[in-house]
């Protein structure tokens, strides 16, 4: 749809002018530091301020029970209660009352400290120099208790994190259990275990949060995903009436999911900006972030595959404990996305998979770009590969025989999910002819015949993902108007955090209007100017806010059309419209442009509110590798993306969210993980030189293309784009890595695939690539302690 | 990560410098390229009462051949090496081929060879450099100059045999002789990052014969190690890497000096990603391949330092 492949945002955010919320001037402003936990776990036995705010500069310290006295609130329309905790999320079922039940988040830890990193005590200061020589000065006594850092310390421990309650916040499952005898009789069992693991999103701006007190309320600037849900929840904690509150959310410095929460320090920031009656602002620094800022992934699979002797799948269990984080929030029931998307995208007609959600001493889980699928896939796509090998069969051929065929949508799968859409092999077939995949095979086979020659490996992965959201959170806003000016604006319920919204939408409903783009401009991610909004999560903004714009809009020139019959005495058939302006069908009447129609009869303003399901993109991604046996490292030579998110509406924009999420893949398959001290606490004391993203120096050549097969349930087609690379790049590179070393069980290598990793897989296949033999079963897993 | 508040110098000489570190009572830090002690002030390891600015004295910043040594003075920074002009020979090839891996661009503009001596992190690319050459260490203090040899310089991690008021003024490194090849390698997860080992290595070789060895490692111990033991093994083994290229073979003299510098030489610290077993591994591939390396760098330009060597 998009004729123009630059930006419209990037004029701003290329050349400096981007505004971004640690940026804004506003005087009087205190900038707040939070103290927080050395320790995973403990009780916390004295918090002291007092020093603290001895620190020139320093405008006040407080600790949880420092905020619990009575306050008085600057702004007298608001009665600001004492602070309340952290609101759990039952969104769209991703969390059950019976998880977050006993188990409160205080936003300020009172009583006992659950993860290294949770915020004890706050300082504000007139600069954020201050600040952190006070929150030096905050004297914290804490008795540690056992850390339990991942799944299988938390389920043995006789310790559990909250008093009485287990630490299995929630059991889920999706389909039926499979008859033993499906097992037994299966020509092929493939079992394996699996680890996911955490990962740190890491977008480039950290979190930030700014509240401003006003005559009669507050207004806050927030780089945020759901500025909708965080103005309803600020108002509900604040006990502020809503239209008192307004939320902003400016340019944004990156998301990838992990900024759709009403964070502890959110909350602390308003309540201090309320109590003090001066704006404060919360900017989060890198350091702060690797620590107390949400994870993703964080998985502990088993699996089983059975197919016959001819590859056909037959069976596939999946069992996941994964590693929810301290507090039970949405991330709690997010695994229950990756068991709902067991059955990925093939025939195999039995499939169960269950969930339990282990609290851990850790910040919690939360989605993270991919949220649930990437698990999925990863441990899908390994295990079918295994069959593969088992069978004596290529792992594209075995896939081939078991994509759900094309005909055969709506697709009811066993794990109770209904795709939408697809042409699973097509989607294969392009990723092997671009990647040259007999080519690739020819030269894996001369190497293999080569003593000297590096192993070679090519890794595919198939996926079926989903996006939109989950039933219940299926709808967004959007609606459109005419200006007296001849200008329109555009509302949308979402919020953009690198997502092109302007350029893509603005085209969008110029395209409808047939007006120029320039004409048009988009205003979101402001409740004090958008009525309502869901926010831009789960890849749903151009699939349902799209399509709530394009609504709009054809809804806004019907209206249009009745306005002008009625100025013209006509009925409404005989008014066209074309390229902005109405006229009448007969007649040479020169016809009335919209802005002299708005200036007529008055403002014209349509507001939209689309309903629609679930659609599910897919793909196929394939790597080639290299390695150096001697050492582990591991070489992309090449990758190859193929995605299909339907219709797609701007070209440019999902080509960059389709790269930028491969090389994110990428980071999970080959660098990204959170090692843990014997404290519990994450080694990153040099911050992102321990946590290492890929860079410009570790991107490959990627190639990326797209199949298009329009989704029936939207009236754009679009489905929902940029998750694409997270999901299928890390099980493609993993799958090739084991292809390279030839691994006699998919278990010997997790993810992060580390140099050290892989040397000693090579060795347990081989015998020593290294020349001096191996020790047998000491393959190293990232986080094992 | 924010700074802490700290007094703040700028001598002119180093006279003042050295006035400045030795005022009692003080916590006093000095501040060349900054790359590496801010960060660790940001992050709250360091917390100097006050910074020393060297870089407004005159003098420091100069690079200079002088009685068979290159002596870069304390201001001179990482790029200025990045020519293998800086040196004659075969220094000035391996200091090229080592600053290469240093941090990346932006930092090398900044950081120094001195202040990452000072500094002595364990998996630093110079402090393996300098143990490897018998580079010098010229220092002043009040009592006036000393020099220190590097083997006696680096006591640990973050810790030299520097006094608190004494300031490297300079850095010596001695020329290495025509009929050297040189090699560096480093291992690590990405460009961005610090390496897990690195390895320097100056090969001499008389009539096809290895006559002279110097190997350095870095991410090997708790301090740069100069692998004597591989050196030794070295010594009138044939100058000839493995048929064919690759690392070399089991048995051959190359892959035994790396395994005798991993297995003697070296001390590694565990590491994420990087626990002695594995550390010991990309030693011994890292010092053989360097050794194959300096026998080719040898090959390519063994008659050109010669020639030039003669003029000198």
């Amino acid at each position: 749809m998009s004729s123009a492949y630059a930006r419209r945002e990037d004029e701003r955010l290329l050349s400096g002018r981007g505004r971004f919320v640690a940026d804004m001037h506003m005087p009087g402003c205190l900038e707040a530091a939070f103290v927080r936990s050395p320790v995973a776990h403990g009780r916390l036995r004295e918090v002291g301020c007092a020093a603290a705010r001895l620190v020139p500069g320093v405008a006040g310290a407080w600790a949880a029970a420092d905020l619990s006295a009575v306050s008085s609130c600057a702004v007298p329309a608001i009665g600001l209660p004492d602070l309340p905790p952290v609101p759990p999320t039952l969104l769209a079922g991703l969390s059950t009352p019976g998880a977050v039940a006993g188990r409160d988040w205080p936003v300020l830890a009172t009583d006992r400290v659950r993860y290294a990193g949770e915020a004890v005590a706050v300082v504000v200061g007139e600069d954020r120099y201050r600040a952190e020589d006070g929150a030096a000065e905050v004297k914290v006594v804490i008795d540690p208790l056992p850390a339990m850092v991942d799944t299988a310390t938390a389920l043995e421990s006789p310790v559990t994190l909250f008093e009485g309650l287990s630490n299995v916040a929630l059991e889920g499952s999706a389909g039926r259990p499979i008859d033993e005898t499906v097992w037994r009789e299966a020509a092929v069992v493939v079992e394996a275990r699996y680890r996911q693991q955490v990962l740190l999103p890491t977008p480039m701006e950290c979190r930030v949060f700014l509240a401003a007190p006003t005559v009669d309320g507050l207004t806050v600037w927030c780089s945020h995903q759901m500025p909708h849900r965080l103005h309803r929840e600020l108002a509900a904690l604040l006990r502020c009436p809503p239209d008192r509150i307004r939320v902003i959310v400016p340019d944004s410095g990156g998301a990838f999911g992990s900024k759709s929460p009403t964070f502890p320090e959110y909350i602390v920031a308003a309540h201090l900006a309320l109590r003090l009656g001066r704006p404060v602002r919360w900017v989060e620094d890198r350091m702060e972030s690797l620590l107390a800022a949400t994870r993703g992934r964080g998985q502990d699979q088993r699996v089983r595959l059975a197919a016959d002797a001819d590859g056909h799948l037959l069976a596939y269990e999946l069992a996941i404990d994964a590693d929810v984080g301290a507090y039970p929030h949405l991330g709690s029931g997010l695994p229950l996305q990756t068991a709902r998307m067991a059955t990925g995208p093939y025939t195999t007609p039995r499939v169960h998979a269950t969930v339990r959600s282990v609290l851990t001493n850790t910040m919690m889980t939360y989605p993270y770009r991919g949220a649930g699928r990437p698990e999925a896939t990863a441990a899908l796509e390994r295990t079918v590969d295994e069959v593969a090998r088992r069978l004596g069969l290529d792992p594209a051929e075995l896939r081939r025989r078991n994509l759900i065929p094309p005909g055969s949508f709506p697709y009811d799968t066993p794990t109770g999910r209904r795709y939408d859409s697809g042409d699973y092999a097509a989607a294969l077939e392009l990723a092997l002819r671009t990647l040259d995949y007999d080519g690739w095979r020819a030269e894996q086979a001369r190497r293999r015949a080569d003593p000297a020659a590096r192993p070679l490996g090519i890794g595919l992965a198939c996926y079926v993902e989903r996006s939109g959201g989950e039933p219940g959170g299926l709808h967004e806003f959007g609606g459109v108007e005419a200006c007296p000016d001849g200008t329109f604006v555009a509302r949308c319920g979402g919020a953009a955090a690198g997502q092109s919204h302007e350029t893509t939408f603005t085209d969008l409903v110029s395209e409808v209007l047939s007006v120029p783009a320039t004409r048009v401009r988009l205003v979101e991610g402001d409740t004090g100017e958008v009525a309502e909004g869901m926010g831009s999560y789960a890849s749903r903004t151009a699939q349902i806010g799209g399509a709530a714009l394009q609504r709009a809009a054809k809804a806004l020139i019907e209206q249009a059309r009745l306005r002008a019959a009625t100025l013209w005495e006509l009925p409404v058939a005989e008014v066209a419209w074309s390229g902005g302006v109405l006229r009448p069908v007969r007649g040479v009447s020169p016809g009335l442009s919209l802005g002299e129609l708005v200036r007529a009869t008055g403002p014209l303003r349509v507001d939209e509110r689309f309903e629609g399901d679930m659609a599910f993109p897919f793909g196929t991604h394939a790597a080639v590798v290299e390695i150096d046996p001697d050492l582990g490292s591991v070489h992309v030579l090449r990758l190859v993306a193929v995605d299909d998110c339907g219709v797609v509406l701007n070209p440019a924009a999902v080509h960059g969210q389709a790269l930028g999420s491969a090389v994110q893949g990428i980071g999970q398959a080959l660098y990204e993980g959170v090692p843990y001290d014997e404290a519990g606490v994450p080694l990153l004391p040099n911050g992102l030189l321990d946590y290492l993203l890929p860079t410009f120096a570790e991107v490959p050549p990627i190639e990326v293309l797209t199949t298009i097969t329009p989704t029936p349930v939207t009236p754009l087609g679009a489905k929902g784009a940029g998750e694409s690379g997270c999901i299928g790049t890390p099980a493609a590179i993993i799958n090739a890595v084991a292809d390279a070393l030839r691994l006699p069980d998919p278990t010997l290598i997790q993810m992060p695939l580390t140099p050290d990793v892989v040397w000693r897989a090579a060795r347990a296949a081989q015998g020593g690539f290294g020349g001096d033999g191996g020790t047998e079963g000491d393959q190293g897993v990232e986080g094992g302690r | 990560m924010k700074l802490p508040a700290f007094d703040y110098l700028a001598p002119a000489t180093v006279g003042e410098a050295v006035d400045a570190l030795a005022a009692a009572g003080r916590d006093a830090r000095v501040l060349a390229g900054g790359q590496s002690l801010l960060l660790d002030m940001r992050l709250g390891r360091a917390r100097p009462d006050a910074l020393v600015d060297i870089n407004g004295i005159t003098g420091l910043g100069q690079v200079r051949v002088e009685e068979g040594a290159l002596v870069a003075g304390a201001l001179v920074r990482h790029r200025a090496f990045e020519s293998a002009g800086v040196a004659p020979g075969p220094l000035g090839r391996l200091l090229s081929l080592a600053v290469a891996d240093i941090a990346h661009p932006p930092i090398r503009a900044r950081g120094t060879m001195a202040g990452s001596l000072a500094w002595a992190h364990p998996a630093s690319e110079w402090c393996a450099m300098a143990v490897a050459l018998d580079a010098e260490v010229e220092l002043r203090g009040p009592a006036g100059e000393r020099v220190a040899a590097a083997r006696d310089f680096f006591l640990g991690p973050h810790a030299t045999a520097r006094a608190p008021a004494e300031l490297i003024t300079a850095v010596r490194v001695p020329l290495l002789d025509a009929g050297t090849g040189v090699a560096f390698a480093e291992h690590r997860r990405t460009a961005f990052c610090f390496a897990q080992v690195a390895v320097v290595t100056a090969l001499t070789v008389v009539d096809g014969v290895v006559a002279g060895a110097r190997i350095g490692l870095a991410g090997c111990a708790d301090r740069p190690v100069r692998a004597r033991a591989a050196e030794r093994s070295l010594l009138g083994a044939a100058a000839a890497p493995p048929e064919g290229g690759g690392t070399p073979p089991p048995g051959h003299p190359f892959a035994q000096a790396g395994r005798i510098a991993a297995e003697h030489d070296a001390a590694p610290v565990a590491e994420p990603y990087a626990d002695p077993e594995y550390r010991r591994q990309a030693i011994a591939v890292l010092v053989a391949r360097t050794l194959s390396g300096a026998v080719a760098d040898l090959r390519a330009h063994g008659e050109a330092d010669r020639e030039a060597g003669g003029a000198r």
